[in-house]
């Protein structure tokens, strides 16, 4: 009992001293916040030439002892011939288990695996990314695999062989998940018939060489077309001098990559639909939209948080899923690429039933932001949540070094960063409403729908059907994603 | 004042446990008088602050009848409190009371009854009850406490619920944690379920949208036949049916059996000063009363006896999988199980995650049925170790221009399976899981966000310590251990063999 009052007023003094360091708070708007500055890294600081004319992004940090070096090559699935399409697809299978000129795939594979490290390849639009991780105590075999393979790699047959089968075998599901589907047939709508939305089948599969492999590798990988990015518990000095002495041999080429065409086809406004027998329809309405590089890709960024790109605080999600219940995943977005204009949607996924009161209300927002100007409230939200939140981008060093290394490779300007925040506050309201108009128009939106027309056609009570009430209906059919031709 | 310190540092045990010669994991705890706990590590960094809470309730705390209730009341915990999303508690509190009652009347007719019920007075109930919801969107803040976190830089912003733990997210700047202790600790207090009845609705699209996953309904069959008796046998998303009747009283009963600080703990990891966290969580969460102790969970997954197989057809790719009952979380045959996933199935080229195996770039099964036989497009082992129940599945797609059979890769997986019961695997094999393993933590302490979560979820369990301790266990595994459990768990009538079958143009199952 004497023990039990003690410790009962051992915690009342307890409580009492915590409570002298903060003062009652009862709601929020009562939080007072230290002051917290933060300047981004800046990637002068980081820039370092190696032989060859190669670049790089390199952080030492002795946080933990770990090696990341990634190298970002100027070579992705856009620079691929139409009768080769899949070769990015098959170089990513390939360029490490295909091995190299003195090292079976499989060799590299169990070393890298049996030091615990990882080793991964991946081609993308435009560009490739070859990228290693390895405890610090094995940076020079780490170091050693990757300029192998980055340099020599040699597509041997056999596991070319079996890459190929497995990327025939995975087009027989290109039209099995409706995402999938929407995604793809959006683009195709809105690009036309473009490298962009090239799709390879199993021709194009079976016809792609290690000779052809070969000569992409050949064309594309050479020291000034490729940057580095690197951190870890390294000394830089020493670092640079081990690359120095790997790549001493390697040459450059000339390349001059192809211009494309930046025309794309007007689509007629109005519904697209694809039948697949599921319970809810999925959607994406909307157009193209633009570059990033566009002096107001900071409003546009703004203006979308607030139409339905800031997750739960934007219009759309509060109307569509907190307000009417409708569905999991809503929202707006700006697409962008490197050299074209992306592509701007509204997007839901909702049961049959609801499809057509969903894009309503989607639609109802992209008129409404439009036409009025967005509350105080919502401007602040948005801008602060960039400004707040901007340090997060710099988390990881390696992260920050890709990110600076491609910023050079696509040509951006190398103090976006630094002027990142001051870009965002100078958004206004007028500014808001103005590239509203600019760049989302409802009158132009093709409305792409994947799911089961006849329940999707009938609608519900709250807005029923026919879907031609929001344009002319046109049906799209899916090709055979195995020999490209459409199927019946 | 002194004394007051003493007690201060009596209650924090700091500790740091050697992992490798040159790696520590230095998590530094408080527990606050009302049970729950606070755990921090310093990282240096960004100025940021990843803040996780995570409780002790998840789908294996529901029953049949109340499946989905764990994942629809972390939903609920973003339709505010008695502060936070509302402008005048007091007169939203009657209408929302209003509201429940009106849909009590409208369930006990609709879901009592086996005709589904008058529609005539289901329909005229309806309209009271649209008209009051109505009403009651001018008290209504919506999504206020997400968009004050986002309004003040947070990110990471989420929530997730588990088989058996519950997770809520952010990451703010390192001058706003106090933000976080108010909000969670406010929604701990004065959760107020606002907005329920619509936010079931999003869950049922929610659970439409995996039902639209080719493959999904065959899962979630195999699952269930898997697991016959213990809670594992429904998913977190839980049955349509449930979720449709699921009631406001079901979610109450819920949130103050499980939501309480004794079953909490709160996670931060980054740039801090441990002795300001302590002090703002004493304030925020130690005003929460201690909340009763529940009986952990009952029923067991009992010994099967007989070989179960099913047949599944349907949009997924053709597939095989066969899954083993393992032991739990903690048992001692957990490392040489995870070693041999990882020998068997385990992903190189970057893509594989340690725990456990999976990926399936590069193990021993790899080589066999993907580059030397050519019979398959991909194989993987897989040894998942949960609370109550443990798994182990190989998982194996043929190659269907060769016209493979699922069945062919069976038998293969098997041969093979019967080889590591007599000879084991090679002492190589056994290393290299011991240095991936080993690289593989070091690599996860640079993620602040995925380190919090396995911090986090292992001490609601068996204590934070049990990832170090994991890590001890897989050094001590030898290749006589690995005979020993395949021998023991490799069984027929231990197994769940699945066996899908592409076939296109046929509905997945009856629609709703």
């Amino acid at each position: 009992m004497t023990m039990k009052k003690t410790l009962t007023i051992l915690f009342a003094i307890g409580f009492l001293f915590v409570s002298l360091g903060l003062a009652q708070v009862q709601k929020p708007s009562d939080l007072k916040f230290q002051p917290l500055k933060y300047e981004p890294p800046d990637p002068k600081d980081f820039r370092t030439e190696f032989a060859n004319g190669l670049r790089g992004y390199i952080q030492e940090d002795h946080s933990l002892p770990l090696f990341n070096i990634s190298a970002i090559i100027n070579l992705g699935r856009l620079y691929v011939p139409k009768d080769k399409l899949g070769l990015d697809s098959v170089m990513s299978e390939t360029l490490i288990k295909g091995g190299t000129k003195t090292r079976e795939g499989s060799e590299i594979e169990e070393r890298i695996n049996f030091i615990g490290g990882s080793l991964s390849f991946r081609a993308g639009e435009r560009t490739s990314t070859l990228s290693l991780s390895v405890l610090i105590e094995d940076l020079d075999e780490g170091l050693e695999l990757f300029f192998d393979v980055l340099m020599n790699p040699e597509f041997r047959e056999a596991p070319l062989d079996i890459a190929r089968a497995s990327l025939i075998q995975q087009l027989r599901q290109a039209n099995d998940q409706p995402s999938g589907v929407l995604s793809r047939e959006y683009e195709h709508l809105l690009y036309g018939d473009h490298p962009l939305t090239w799709q390879p089948n199993k021709a194009t599969y079976e016809g792609i060489t290690g000779a052809d492999l070969k000569a992409v590798h050949s064309k594309y990988f050479f020291p000034k077309n490729i940057i580095l990015a690197a951190s870890g518990d390294f000394n830089k000095s020493e670092l640079k001098t081990k690359i120095n002495k790997i790549i001493a041999g390697w040459k450059n080429k000339s390349l001059k990559i192809a211009s494309f065409p930046k025309k794309f086809p007007q689509p007629e406004p109005g519904v697209y639909f694809i039948e697949k027998r599921i319970n809810q329809g999925y959607i994406s309405l909307g157009h193209l939209g633009i570059e990033d590089t566009n002096p107001d890709y900071f409003a546009v960024q703004v203006m979308n948080f607030i139409l339905g790109g800031g997750s739960f605080t934007s219009r759309i999600t509060m109307k569509v899923r907190s307000d009417e219940g409708l569905s999991y995943n809503q929202g707006s977005r700006f697409r962008y690429r490197w050299g074209f204009p992306g592509t701007f949607s509204g997007y839901v996924q909702t049961k049959s039933s609801t499809v057509g009161y969903a894009i309503s209300l989607i639609l109802n927002e992209f008129n409404r932001i439009r036409r009025e100007p967005v509350s105080n409230a919502e401007m602040e939200t948005a801008i602060n949540y960039y400004l707040e939140s901007f340090s997060n981008s710099f988390e990881s060093p390696q992260t920050t070094m890709s990110s600076f290394a491609n910023l050079e490779m696509t040509g951006k300007p190398m103090n976006y960063y630094k002027t990142y925040r001051d870009k965002v506050k100078a958004v206004t309201m007028a500014k808001v409403q103005e590239v509203a108009n600019k760049y989302i128009h409802p009158d132009e939106a093709v409305i792409m729908i994947v799911g089961d027309f006849a329940s999707c056609n009938k609608g519900g009570d709250k807005w029923p059907g026919p879907l031609d009430k929001l344009g002319k209906v046109h049906t799209i059919n899916l090709k055979d994603p195995l020999t490209g031709e459409e199927l019946k | 004042m002194k004394r007051n310190l003493i007690l201060f540092f009596t209650l924090l045990a700091f500790a740091s446990l050697a992992v490798t010669a040159e790696i520590e994991l230095d998590v530094k705890e408080h527990v606050l008088p009302n049970g729950m706990k606070i755990l921090m590590l310093q990282k240096p960094g960004v100025p940021r602050i990843v803040c996780h809470i995570y409780f002790k309730a998840g789908s294996i705390n529901e029953r049949p009848g109340i499946t989905g209730l764990a994942h629809l009341h972390e939903h609920m915990m973003f339709k505010g409190t008695e502060m936070m999303g509302v402008t005048d508690f007091a007169k939203d509190d009657v209408i929302n009371k209003r509201i429940d009652e009106i849909v009590d009347k409208i369930y006990r007719e609709k879901f009592w009854k086996s005709d589904g019920g008058d529609k005539e007075k289901i329909a005229q109930w309806k309209k009271e009850y649209d008209k009051l919801v109505k009403e009651n969107k001018q008290y209504i803040i919506k999504d206020d406490l997400w968009t004050l976190y986002m309004k003040n830089g947070g990110t990471g912003l989420n929530a997730s619920t588990g088989n058996e733990s519950t997770g809520y997210y952010v990451t703010l700047p390192s001058n706003k944690v106090e933000l976080q202790m108010l909000l969670e600790s406010d929604r701990m207090l004065s959760a107020y379920f606002r907005e329920f009845y619509s936010e079931k609705d999003v869950i049922m699209e929610e659970r439409r949208l995996s039902e639209n996953r080719p493959g999904f309904f065959f899962s979630e069959q195999v699952n269930a036949a898997f697991y016959a008796a213990s809670p594992y046998h429904w998913g977190v998303i839980g049955w349509m049916d449930d979720l449709r009747k699921a009631t406001k009283a079901d979610l109450i009963d819920f949130h103050n059996r499980y939501y309480v600080p004794n079953r909490a703990v709160a996670i931060y990891v980054g740039n801090f000063d441990p002795q300001n966290i302590i002090q703002m969580a004493e304030k925020y969460f130690g005003r929460i009363p201690k909340g009763l102790d529940v009986e952990p969970i009952r029923t067991y997954e009992p010994p099967q006896y007989s070989e179960k197989r099913m047949y599944g057809e349907g949009p997924a790719p053709t597939s095989l999988q066969m899954m083993f009952h393992t032991p739990q979380d903690g048992h001692p045959d957990v490392a040489p199980l995870s070693v041999l996933a990882n020998v068997l199935g385990s992903g190189g080229g970057g893509r594989g995650r340690f725990r456990g195996g999976g990926g399936g770039g590069f193990g021993r099964l790899y080589k066999i049925l993907v580059q030397e036989k050519q019979m398959a497009v991909s194989v993987s082992a897989r040894s998942r170790a949960q609370w109550y129940v443990g798994t182990f599945q190989f998982s194996a797609k043929p190659r269907i221009d060769k016209k493979v059979k699922p069945e062919d890769l069976e038998k293969e997986i098997w041969v093979e399976i019967e080889k590591i019961k007599k000879e084991g695997v090679t002492a190589e094999e056994i290393q290299q899981v011991k240095n991936r393993s080993k690289a593989m933590f070091i690599r996860s302490l640079s993620r602040a966000s995925g380190l919090a979560r396995s911090i986090g979820r292992a001490e609601l369990n068996r204590g934070w310590r049990s990832i170090l301790t994991g890590l001890d266990d897989l050094k001590k595994v030898t290749n006589d251990d690995i005979k020993r459990v395949a021998a023991e768990y490799f069984l027929k009538n231990n197994s769940l063999t699945a066996v899908y079958t592409r076939q296109m143009g046929q509905r997945q199952g009856r629609r709703r």
